[in-house]
């Protein structure tokens, strides 16, 4: 049997806009196993940032729960939710958000100065990032001067260098031409077979979504359908 | 440091406007440490003085002289020990840029009334011997090129009097050095008005000196001539009082400066702050805590506060270290230069320019939700 890895307990998610109540997501109830490659998909404003975004504990949840990894993240303050996501989560976005005074390898570095590896111990965690995501040779070049889809490369080298418990996505693709948005997500694919790290994407783009093992709709702040993937079924 | 290098980064992201913060705030400081110096300079003529010392003046001003004759019954007053009359003269020499303070003072009691400028013995003896003789201060000595036995020629300011002196005698006062004394006989040889402007008596117990200030405006209180005596440090707080305005003109100026450098470096910071936004947020997202955000940005404000103020009073230093500003302000600001105090009172301003103009978008960015932060661009 699978072992879930996120669950989400009927989770509302209501924003406040000026004087007006925007509710955004209305009863979300998931499981996420681990190892899952898990696409959200829907129209915008249907919620799905929002579930990635409180999945990802940078948002908390107006109502339910969230478990990630047996910790109910729903209930952690400010402080403790920083630190987790420090720990357990790795981040990629549409437009990259790399730091762009800083090169590669520092970029990838980031989130390796929050735990208490020695500078030596960085490095190696660092190098091999980017050795996996193909940019060995690219370590010490800036933001400016790769392409975009050196850059998404360079963020997945960030998400996963801490060898997090989940990797969050969001559009990945978004920003990407064809051949890079499939390098990107034939990359996604590898970390989730290889590596087995669980991934939850937020995706337009049917292609991309046919590259996770299950696929989401959301309408309106629901669920509506479930759709395993083929090769998963088989 | 880990993170140093991403304070250092950003510290120089644009290089352009970080400079041009940084030669902002060094010519505030370097204005702001130069009129601090300037302010602590006239505050030097209130503790200056020796301690056992007694002016006489006339009790109507400063600039009513007082009679010759009233040195005996000065003398009589219990509890002096000495007495040395002095005419506060000015003048220049050669250009009217070349101005110090020049006065004639009793020769034969200059050693005694006024041992701080530490006259050789020699020297004094050939001061007093020659009639047209005069003490130079050693920053004048140095200034002009001076030597013993030179003879110079000083022109008038207040009275119809221009020496023509010998230099027989360096003084060597801590703080005075600008002085020039020439004898009290040689004035009024030359004037015939037998009256001066002060009488500076010495005393033998500096505990007594209410007392004998009282005695002797007591003698002539009923004269044509009434006097009015002050300790020293009373008669030089009248100098410094009579500079009040410029004192609450130059804290004025340098309270402003101050202030404009909050608000132009609060407004640069802001800009610096909102340009990142989304990398605030990135860096909270990958688990960068709100006091790290916090404490990683306000130390990038500081830094460039800090060198801003490296630059300003370390260039004033070295500006008052290689120029002679008494050459330049007729003798007024001798021995000018930046005090550790100085530089001191200027760092503590810098960094509270720092914190508190980058406290409001420090605070701001290590608030900010990730949601929000990431939101202005994707």
């Amino acid at each position: 049997m699978t072992e879930t890895l996120v669950q989400i307990n009927n989770v509302r998610k209501v924003y406040q806009r000026d004087a007006f109540e925007v509710p955004v997501l209305n009863g979300i109830t998931v499981d996420v196993p681990r190892g899952d490659f898990l696409a959200l998909m829907g129209p915008s404003g249907s919620g799905k940032t929002t579930l990635l975004n409180l999945i990802a504990g940078i948002d908390r949840p107006t109502g339910g729960s969230i478990t990630v990894d047996g910790r109910e993240i729903s209930r952690f303050n400010e402080s403790a939710l920083a630190s987790w996501r420090a720990r357990h989560v790795g981040f990629i976005f549409q437009l990259y958000n790399l730091i762009p005074v800083l090169n590669a390898f520092e970029n990838v570095e980031l989130p390796l100065l929050l735990t208490k590896l020695s500078k030596k111990q960085r490095r190696q965690h660092v190098e091999s990032a980017l050795n996996i995501v193909g940019l060995g040779d690219r370590m010490f070049h800036y933001p400016r001067q790769l392409s975009g889809g050196q850059e998404q490369r360079v963020a997945i080298a960030r998400a996963v260098v801490t060898d997090p418990t989940i990797i969050v996505a969001d559009e990945p693709t978004g920003d990407l031409d064809a051949k890079n948005a499939q390098e990107t997500l034939d990359l996604l694919q590898q970390l989730n077979e290889e590596f087995e790290k669980t991934i939850v994407m937020v995706t337009h783009d049917p292609k991309a979504a046919q590259h996770a093992k299950r696929t989401l709709h959301l309408e309106k702040g629901l669920l509506v359908e479930s759709v395993e993937e083929q090769a998963a079924e088989a | 440091m880990k993170f140093a290098k991403l304070v250092r980064r950003n510290l120089f992201r644009s290089k352009v406007r970080s400079l041009l913060m940084i030669a902002l705030m060094g010519a505030i400081f370097f204005l702001v440490a130069t009129l601090i110096q300037i302010l602590a300079a006239f505050e030097s003529l209130n503790t200056g003085g020796a301690g056992d010392r007694l002016v006489v003046q006339s009790a109507f001003s400063l600039a009513t002289m007082l009679p010759y004759a009233h040195e005996q019954k000065i003398r009589q007053v219990p509890g002096v020990v000495d007495v040395a009359k002095s005419q506060w003269l000015g003048g220049y020499y050669k250009e009217r840029r070349n101005t110090f303070a020049i006065l004639s003072v009793d020769a034969d009691k200059f050693k005694t009334v006024f041992p701080e400028h530490k006259l050789d013995d020699a020297e004094n003896a050939a001061f007093v011997r020659d009639r047209q003789g005069a003490i130079a201060g050693a920053d004048l000595m140095k200034r002009f090129g001076w030597k013993l036995g030179d003879r110079i020629t000083l022109h008038r300011e207040i009275f119809p009097f221009d020496p023509e002196v010998t230099i027989r005698a360096v003084g060597h006062h801590p703080v005075q050095g600008s002085i020039l004394f020439v004898h009290q006989d040689y004035l009024n040889e030359t004037l015939k008005w037998n009256r001066v402007g002060t009488f500076w008596v010495k005393v033998a117990d500096p505990n007594q000196m209410a007392g004998i200030s009282q005695q002797i405006d007591a003698a002539f209180k009923n004269s044509e001539d009434p006097t009015e005596t002050f300790t020293e440090k009373e008669f030089n707080r009248q100098f410094v009082n009579m500079m009040g305005n410029i004192k609450l003109l130059f804290s004025s100026i340098s309270l402003c400066s101050i202030f404009m450098t909050v608000l132009l470096a609060a407004i640069t910071m802001s800009m610096a702050a909102r340009e990142r936004v989304t990398e605030v947020a990135v860096l909270k997202a990958i688990g960068f805590g709100r006091r790290l955000i916090l404490g990683l940005m306000l130390t990038e404000f500081v830094i460039t506060t800090l060198a801003g103020f490296a630059v300003g009073v370390g260039g004033a230093a070295l500006l008052y270290a290689n120029v002679d500003v008494a050459k330049y302000t007729m003798g007024y600001l001798p021995n000018f230069h930046i005090a550790p105090a100085t530089a001191a009172i200027c760092a503590a301003a810098a960094l509270a320019v720092g914190l508190v103009a980058g406290g409001l978008p420090s605070m701001k960015s290590a608030n900010l939700s990730v949601v929000d932060g990431l939101r202005k661009v994707v």
